[in-house]
């Protein structure tokens, strides 16, 4: 709290933070305010004090100030500011992130004002969890009983697939941000958002992944980030399409790229792509005849 | 110098000498445990744990999972059903999925509770993991009766059926949870919590279910 040029008490540390988004009034005529009146209304409730406080009227001495408290880094209240986020939020970004739509991008919506770190979280747990227990299945209808065991590996490897994906890309665009356009234009927590909630759309698709029908998965697969990838490209679209015309769709084609990637790599490596086109015959006949052969052992 | 000693000879005569045990009678019920037989001890923790159980079986309203939390009915709990969840007993991969088992519950608890702290909840970090393990029990239930079922001769209506029962458990579960930690949380706020809850029942569901031992 300091005394601003014309007399007024400001709380600076609330002054700065609101530069982003309003403009804070710091300095207002005399006749405007009427002091007593602020005063008996500050002695009343408790939770103006803290928005008269920031707009720079004076606080009287004798109040409580509810003034907030820096938490550290250790304290988990420090982190609650990430998760300020209610129910009906989190379901418009998560259908928001699914939908492209062209001239809307639903980031600047509903993430800007208040990006959260809940929603991609558990979007990424999601899917890995989805993955680990999806390819399980997929080995448990593929391998004879005698075979199958649940493989823990399938969740730490998807984990770290996943999470590398998540955290790595919105560096790099953070990076590239800055050293090609010398500004910070998203926040790194923006990036996080966004990147957390494009990978929504995968989390049916790992599902539709178990039904072993090599084109359905191709396509499923192709369709799905297609999708995310389009609304990532509305979402970046503002600031690249403000640079060199032939850099800017290098720029689009290599995130469609890298998103594609992701979704085949994790497809191949869990899911058996079935091959019905090369070699037809052979794979699934040798797996029906041991699983013939085991029963037949068993009834005997 | 003189000042100050008769100064101290003129006070020490109005001092008064208390004297009187140490230990108080408010404090004789806690200390006199120390003194009974292990037995009784463990009987009384033994006799808590077995109510607590019986809230996560059957969810009554009564605070008594949340107020008077412990840890030992998770551990037993999950050390049951880590052990249940092997498949092979013989060789030393089996000491590595019981791990693996352990560790995903209570790194599954852990990230639950810090989520609900995070999301504002009124409820602390161990307080959440008592309630989560102790609603495990249904799971355990299933479970059991899974590897009871497998000593069966193999039919494909087994697999149906027992699935059906795990999925019977996670229902029971998630509603004995719901019942516990929903209050837990602000109404706009409360879905975002308990989803969590049900990826990771869900999760353990389907190890359950995926279980196989080897014959």
């Amino acid at each position: 709290m300091m005394f601003s040029s014309d007399g007024f008490l400001t709380d600076n540390n609330a002054s700065s933070t609101n530069t982003g988004q309003t403009h804070v009034f710091t300095s207002f005529p005399n006749s405007a305010v009427d002091v007593d009146d602020e005063r008996s209304e500050n002695k009343s409730t408790t939770q103006q004090q803290s928005d008269l406080g920031a707009y720079g009227l004076p606080l009287p001495a004798t109040a409580n100030e509810s003034a907030p408290e820096q938490y550290r880094m250790w304290q988990i209240e420090y982190y609650q500011k990430y998760f300020q986020v209610d129910t009906q939020q989190v379901l418009e970004r998560l259908i928001g992130s699914m939908t492209p739509r062209p001239n809307k991008s639903y980031f600047d919506s509903t993430i800007r004002q208040n990006p959260d770190l809940y929603g991609p979280f558990w979007v990424c747990v999601t899917f890995i969890v989805t993955v680990a227990i999806s390819g399980n299945i997929v080995n448990y209808f593929h391998q004879s009983d005698a075979e199958f065991q649940i493989d823990f590996s399938k969740i730490t490897l998807s984990a770290i697939l996943v999470c590398l994906y998540w955290w790595i890309m919105p560096a790099s665009v953070y990076f590239f941000f800055r050293w090609r356009l010398n500004r910070i234009e998203y926040t790194f927590l923006e990036l996080l958002c966004i990147y957390g909630y494009s990978l929504t759309i995968f989390i049916p698709i790992s599902i539709l992944w178990i039904i072993p029908i090599g084109w359905l998965q191709w396509t499923s697969t192709i369709l799905a980030s297609i999708i995310s990838g389009s609304v990532l490209i509305v979402t970046f679209w503002p600031t690249i399409n403000a640079d060199h015309k032939r850099f800017s769709t290098v720029s689009i084609l290599a995130v469609l790229f890298l998103h594609l990637l992701m979704a085949v790599c994790i497809m191949l490596v869990f899911f058996h792509v079935s091959d019905n086109n090369i070699n037809p015959t052979t794979p699934s006949t040798t797996i029906s005849t041991s699983t013939i052969l085991t029963t037949a052992k068993k009834m005997t | 110098m003189s000042d100050d000693q008769s100064f101290f000879l003129s006070t020490s005569k109005s001092i008064e000498i208390i004297e009187g045990n140490i230990t108080s009678t408010s404090n004789q019920n806690e200390l006199s445990t120390l003194d009974e037989p292990i037995i009784e001890t463990v009987k009384r923790d033994l006799k808590a744990v077995l109510r607590k159980f019986g809230h996560a079986l059957i969810p009554r309203q009564s605070s008594t999972l949340l107020q008077q939390w412990d840890l030992w009915g998770p551990l037993i709990l999950v050390t049951v059903l880590a052990i249940l969840l092997q498949s092979d007993t013989t060789t030393a991969s089996s000491g590595m999925q019981f791990a693996e088992i352990f560790t995903l519950v209570l790194i599954g608890s852990a990230m639950i509770s810090i989520n609900s702290q995070l999301l504002g909840g009124k409820i602390s970090f161990f307080q959440s993991v008592c309630v989560l393990g102790y609603c495990l029990l249904p799971l355990l239930i299933a479970a059991f009766t899974n590897n009871l079922l497998l000593y069966l001769p193999y039919r494909s209506m087994l697999h149906i059926i027992r699935f059906l029962i795990v999925m019977t458990a996670f229902a029971w579960t998630m509603y004995a949870s719901i019942r516990f930690l929903g209050q837990t949380q602000q109404p706009s706020r409360r879905m975002l919590a308990i989803y969590p809850i049900f990826l990771f029942y869900f999760l353990v569901s389907w190890l359950i279910i995926l279980h196989k031992p080897s014959k």
